[in-house]
């Protein structure tokens, strides 16, 4: 009895991490590497070789790199991810969180700016929370043709369909800036406000206090939120993809390539090659990060 | 004017910003709401002249062989059985982690890092075409098996900090008093780990209700259709588009996520600070 408890001690810890492994085995790990098989094959959707493929080795691979629209798609992703994450929701969300972070004059006026400030950061925070589909609509809408933005833009055409690349950038710093702005004024608030008091009763003009104070406190973090909104905008497939619908060409972003090959073209040994060309690329950034991580901890634990 | 705070030109600089950020971002939600109301509803930007609840309310108008409220209804189901499964796994996964350290327990983690940060539409792909060879597309047990796996390491990482900050003493305490382990499991350490719990399984739900790629890759009949697949296909029809009905449906469809999002705002903030300053 005694050492059937002693046994079941010794195990418990294994069973109870198995549904997890499992899950994950079967769900994410077995279709990474069944992906790779995949992509060495010929395996149509429907047609002949639908039933009875062959093995090809590398041919779906070559047909890539000769493929224009792969390329396209790859380069506008790389345009996109530098556009909306980098200059867009990093510069936006650091502003933001500036700004939440300012101490208004306690008078009428400061009290209606302060209003004003907490419904911009709800507007902000909601446009990161609705659903991918709700936004993909709504931006898809107001850059129609007579929405808002052609409005605005003095444009008589669909503002999407003429330039979707700038019409998705434009569209994902909407959706994805609340996550810097958050991750900054997190970040802000673990930075103790008499450091601030001190550079301003030494006399530091604002600037000053945010070159020579807050951005060096911030860096780290500002790195952190680089890399995950670097990876996360990369891999960005759902609103593009609603706002611009299927009737636009798939030389978009390469998630997009990969959705149409698959799905609507029946294909997805070639999908296949290209998610895998994708996924190394995205796998660098993920290592980039885990490294970065690693260095950041050393760092911090040898400061204390 | 109270130390540290703005002068008067920076003032009106901070609310010249402040304004331009809520109109960019106002804008489009405020076009779906009112959209919602106009019974003329259109792409144009323009306040209701006669506002209608008729959009709300021919929610339960057949589109297909389908109807939007059957859809919110099939995010719910699916929702609510993908956060119940996704936190059951990762509460035991997450516990024993804590709890008995193993060996390859860090290598565990950052292969959970990874798989976090992998992007679906790349295992979309071989997911759809190894549940065809099984037969097994079409079909709401896939769905809330792979989306579970797929939160699983997300779901854990959380987890895995609550349990790390309830020492592991309370519950060596209660084993000396007389309770069995899974007593003082039971007892002891699942009520303190409640909130976080709590905020997994309202975190896997809205992960779920949000999720476009996955169900569009296994999903095929319009009458199963989550709400996001829902609304795609709502709006992919060919001819005119439905706009006042479709700006209903999303408001109806976007309310639980924003809640959600408002009740673990907390949570979310916490994570993120330890993010930003780890």
């Amino acid at each position: 009895m005694s050492s059937f408890t002693d046994t079941l001690e010794r195990f418990a810890p294994h069973l109870f991490l198995f549904p997890a492994l499992l899950l994950i085995a079967l769900f994410i790990l077995i279709p990474l590497v069944w992906n790779l098989y995949l992509s060495m094959t010929n395996f149509k959707l429907i047609g002949p070789t639908a039933r009875e493929y062959d093995i090809i080795w590398l041919d779906n691979y070559l047909e890539l790199v000769s493929d224009e629209t792969f390329l396209r798609a790859l380069w506008n992703s790389f345009l996109f991810t530098i556009f909306s994450a980098i200059i867009g929701q990093v510069v936006l969300g650091l502003l933001l969180a500036l700004a939440a972070r300012a101490s208004l004059p306690d008078t009428p006026i400061g009290k209606a700016v302060s209003v004003l400030r907490t419904l911009t950061l709800v507007l902000v925070f909601v446009s990161w929370v609705i659903p991918e589909v709700v936004a993909g609509y709504a931006w898809a809408a107001l850059t129609e043709k007579g929405g808002l933005a052609s409005l605005l833009l003095g444009a008589d055409y669909r503002i999407y369909a003429q330039h979707p690349l700038g019409t998705i950038i434009v569209a994902n710093i909407w959706r994805g800036t609340a996550f810097s702005m958050i991750l900054f004024i997190a970040a802000m608030e673990a930075i103790p406000r008499y450091i601030y008091e001190a550079a301003e009763i030494d006399g530091a003009t604002p600037f000053q206090r945010f070159r020579h104070v807050i951005l060096p406190l911030l860096a780290p973090a500002i790195l952190v939120d680089f890399i995950l909104i670097t990876i996360w905008t990369f891999n960005v497939f759902t609103q593009p993809f609603i706002m611009l619908r299927e009737a636009l060409g798939k030389e978009v972003l390469w998630t997009i390539f990969v959705y149409n090959e698959a799905v609507k073209l029946q294909n997805p040994s070639l999908a296949a090659a290209a998610a895998n060309v994708m996924f190394a690329v995205v796998m660098a950034m993920i290592l980039a990060y885990l490294a970065f991580m690693r260095r950041l901890e050393r760092w911090y634990y040898a400061g204390r | 004017m109270q130390a540290g705070s703005l002068a008067n030109l920076q003032v009106i600089a901070l609310v010249a910003f402040l304004l331009i950020v809520a109109l960019f971002f106002g804008a489009p939600l405020l076009w779906l709401v009112l959209s919602s109301f106009d019974p003329n509803a259109s792409p144009e930007f323009k306040v209701p002249s006669s506002p209608t609840l008729s959009h709300y309310l021919g929610l339960n108008r057949p589109i297909g062989n389908a109807t939007p409220l059957r859809w919110i209804v099939n995010s719910i189901i699916l929702s609510a059985a993908t956060a119940t499964l996704t936190t059951l796994v990762a509460v035991l996964s997450a516990y024993t982690l804590t709890r008995h350290p193993l060996r390859w327990q860090k290598g565990f983690i950052t292969l959970l890092v990874v798989f976090r940060l992998t992007p679906s539409i790349v295992l979309a792909v071989p997911v759809m075409v190894l549940l065809r060879a099984v037969g097994m597309l079409n079909s709401y047990t896939s769905l809330v098996i792979v989306m579970t796996a797929l939160i699983l390491p997300f779901a854990i990482m959380i987890l895995e900090s609550y349990f790390r900050a309830i020492p592991v003493d309370y519950e060596e305490a209660a084993v000396i008093d007389g309770l069995s382990r899974p007593e003082a499991f039971l007892r002891i350490t699942l009520p303190l780990a409640a909130p976080g719990i709590a905020t997994v399984w309202l975190l896997a739900f809205v992960i779920m209700w949000s999720e476009f790629v996955i169900p569009v890759f296994i999903l095929g009949d319009p009458a199963k259709y989550p709400a996001s697949v829902g609304l795609w296909f709502f709006f992919g029809e060919h001819g005119r588009v439905d706009y006042g009905r479709l700006s209903a449906f999303s408001i109806l469809y976007s309310i639980p996520a924003v809640i959600v999002f408002l009740v673990i705002r907390k949570h979310l903030e916490r994570g993120l600070a330890a993010l930003a300053s780890r």
